[in-house]
């Protein structure tokens, strides 16, 4: 990619057009001094009631994902800085059908939701690991790690299979997407930087590569979750989520509308339980969906994924994503639970 | 952005999770339990904004290239506009810091009361002439306990006003994790005689109408309210 044109005020524009250019650094303090400025309109603006609720929602998104977004930044740092490309081959079965499997279930080591995963696969992929691995365990880790899985249990003491089914549903889905990479996925539908290993200039110390790393990927996806810690909010407040109760009849719709639901409330997977658990007119099995697909794909994490990944590979990997993790939670449901319950 | 003011963005957005974690503000937003978690972001993002700058400062100084060109070489192309996003969160915060979700948040008729216990066995209630009782055990205990103890005994509830089809609501949010996950517990008070505005805290002695919270109220139990008193709003709003 090459510079199109001097738009915007990069350091690296030495040239020194005659004309005065704000700096990004002038844009802030500019909007800095508005901000404060305007701060009575501001806050006046912001008491209109549905606009409250939304502002609250979106600062307690922001505010709640950002710990796990560090956790992941300081990691894919750590990863950069010093897991060398070989280690990772070595830790992996060669062959990538194997491979994928093993990446899914690496993931129950990262303690974190969906936030943290973004990071670190991709510098997973920046240090080597094949695309299939990287990405089952990008799907994998924020549903199948203890923290999750006891809070499932927790949230729904009489009914303990369904945290063996948000289990095995998640890992499928995690494992599907992975083997389907494998057979279709193309190289080119992820961003090619990803891909540029970091090259450190000589004499830096690695400490300082993981500390560039995590403030490089910090600044980049921090902007692009608080881009869906929004639209989660907009969406909280729009969509009721009262007339639910009203499908437990149709257990097919039921799934469906869980699903989407799950995608746009953007839940902490280390919360969605509780909510699920909460709908209790409905059967398990729509929740189960509820529970597979929220940590797999929802609006925040089309929002990190196509920050970090490209625009092309969001579009192409949520919605096969959203296919692939309601059938993986159905077919869970049916067998662990034995129906739709 | 240029990467001095992704810096500064930096020093800010980590002040701004120290400055809620300071004070009670963050449990407006999340669980008391995820304060240490606020604690150790904000110095995480402090340390690295700072470690950058002194870091580049010093490479001016000696005249070398300004750290981070690995980065800039790296992508050859212009750090994302996403970062401007960052603004948004931390002047939201130093500026507004939104409230509490309120009665504008409640927006459903009825109780979501969970899946049914598995033993109905609840512990007797604490003793005393009114024992305080949080708001989610009271109205799990109208909907599933069969002793009938709530219908023999005072208990004092705390919670904001909700107005809705003429009838007046005492509620509470209960979140598991952060706020966006939040859903309401609601008791309906009759025999109140006060205009407590919506939002308006209350400490309510009251004691459950036999016969409701059951399919037909959307499991709202009602209660009669013998005393209410206004108090200010709670430091940590919620429920858990």
């Amino acid at each position: 990619m090459t510079e199109s044109g001097p738009r915007t005020a990069d350091p690296g524009s030495r040239s020194g057009p005659a004309r005065w250019r704000p700096t990004s650094l002038e844009v802030f303090c500019a909007i800095l001094v508005g901000a404060l400025l305007l701060q009575r309109p501001l806050t006046d603006a912001l008491s209109a009631p549905v606009v409250r609720t939304a502002a609250t929602v979106f600062v307690a998104v922001c505010v709640q994902a950002l710990p796990f977004l560090v956790l992941g930044v300081l990691l894919s740092g750590l990863i950069t800085a010093f897991v060398p490309p070989s280690a990772l081959t070595r830790i992996l079965p060669r062959r990538p059908a194997l491979a994928v499997p093993v990446a899914g279930l690496g993931g129950a080591l990262l303690p974190g939701c969906e936030c943290a995963s973004v990071p670190v696969a991709r510098r997973l992929i920046g240090q080597g690991m094949p695309d299939a691995a990287a990405l089952a365990f990008l799907l994998a880790a924020p549903a199948v790690n203890p923290v999750v899985l006891v809070s499932t249990a927790v949230a729904f003491p009489g009914d303990p299979e369904m945290v063996g089914a948000r289990f095995l549903g998640s890992l499928a889905t995690a494992v599907v997407m992975g083997w389907l990479w494998t057979s279709f996925g193309r190289a080119g539908w992820i961003a090619d930087r990803v891909r540029r290993r970091v090259t450190p200039a000589a004499g830096t110390a690695r400490w300082m590569v993981c500390v560039e790393t995590a403030r490089h990927d910090l600044v980049t996806a921090g902007g692009f979750l608080v881009l869906g810690g929004l639209t989660a909010a907009v969406l909280n407040v729009t969509v009721p989520t009262g007339w639910t109760e009203s499908l437990a009849g149709n257990v097919a719709l039921a799934v469906i509308v869980l699903a989407l639901l799950a995608v746009v409330l953007a839940l902490c997977s280390e919360a969605d339980a509780f909510v699920a658990a909460s709908l209790s007119a409905l059967p398990l099995l729509p929740r189960l969906v509820f529970l597979v697909v929220g940590p797999a794909v929802d609006v925040k994490l089309i929002a990190l994924q196509s920050g970090t990944f490209g625009r092309g590979f969001a579009a192409r990997f949520a919605p096969a994503t959203f296919v692939v993790a309601v059938g993986c939670g159905v077919l869970a449901g049916l067998l662990v639970l034995g129906g739709a319950r | 952005m240029r990467r001095d003011t992704q810096n500064v963005v930096l020093v800010l957005l980590g002040g701004a999770l120290l400055k809620i974690a300071a004070n009670d503000v963050y449990l407006r937003y999340v669980r008391p339990g995820h304060r240490w978690l606020l604690i150790a972001a904000g110095a995480v993002i402090l340390t690295v904004a700072v470690v950058t700058i002194v870091r580049d400062l010093r490479a001016t100084r000696t005249g070398r290239p300004v750290g981070g060109d690995e980065h800039d070489c790296d992508h050859g192309h212009r750090e994302p506009r996403s970062t401007w996003l960052l603004v948004l969160p931390v002047l939201t915060i130093f500026l507004v810091a939104p409230p509490a979700l309120g009665a504008d948040s409640v927006r459903v008729a009825g109780n979501s009361v969970g899946a049914r216990p598995t033993s109905l066995g609840f512990e007797p209630l604490p003793p005393g002439a009114a024992p305080e009782v949080a708001l989610a055990d009271f109205v799990a205990r109208a909907v599933w306990d069969e002793t009938g103890e709530l219908t023999e005994r005072d208990v004092t509830l705390t919670g904001f006003v909700v107005r809705r089809d003429g009838s007046v609501h005492l509620a509470r949010m209960m979140i598991a994790c952060c706020a966006a996950d939040a859903r309401p517990m609601l008791v309906r008070l009759g025999g109140l005689d006060s205009d407590a505005p919506a939002d308006q805290w209350l400490r309510v002695r009251a004691r459950l109408v036999a016969g409701t919270a059951s399919t037909l109220d959307g499991y709202t139990p009602a209660v009669r309210v013998l005393e209410a008193t206004p108090i200010a709003a709670p430091p940590d709003p919620y429920e858990f």
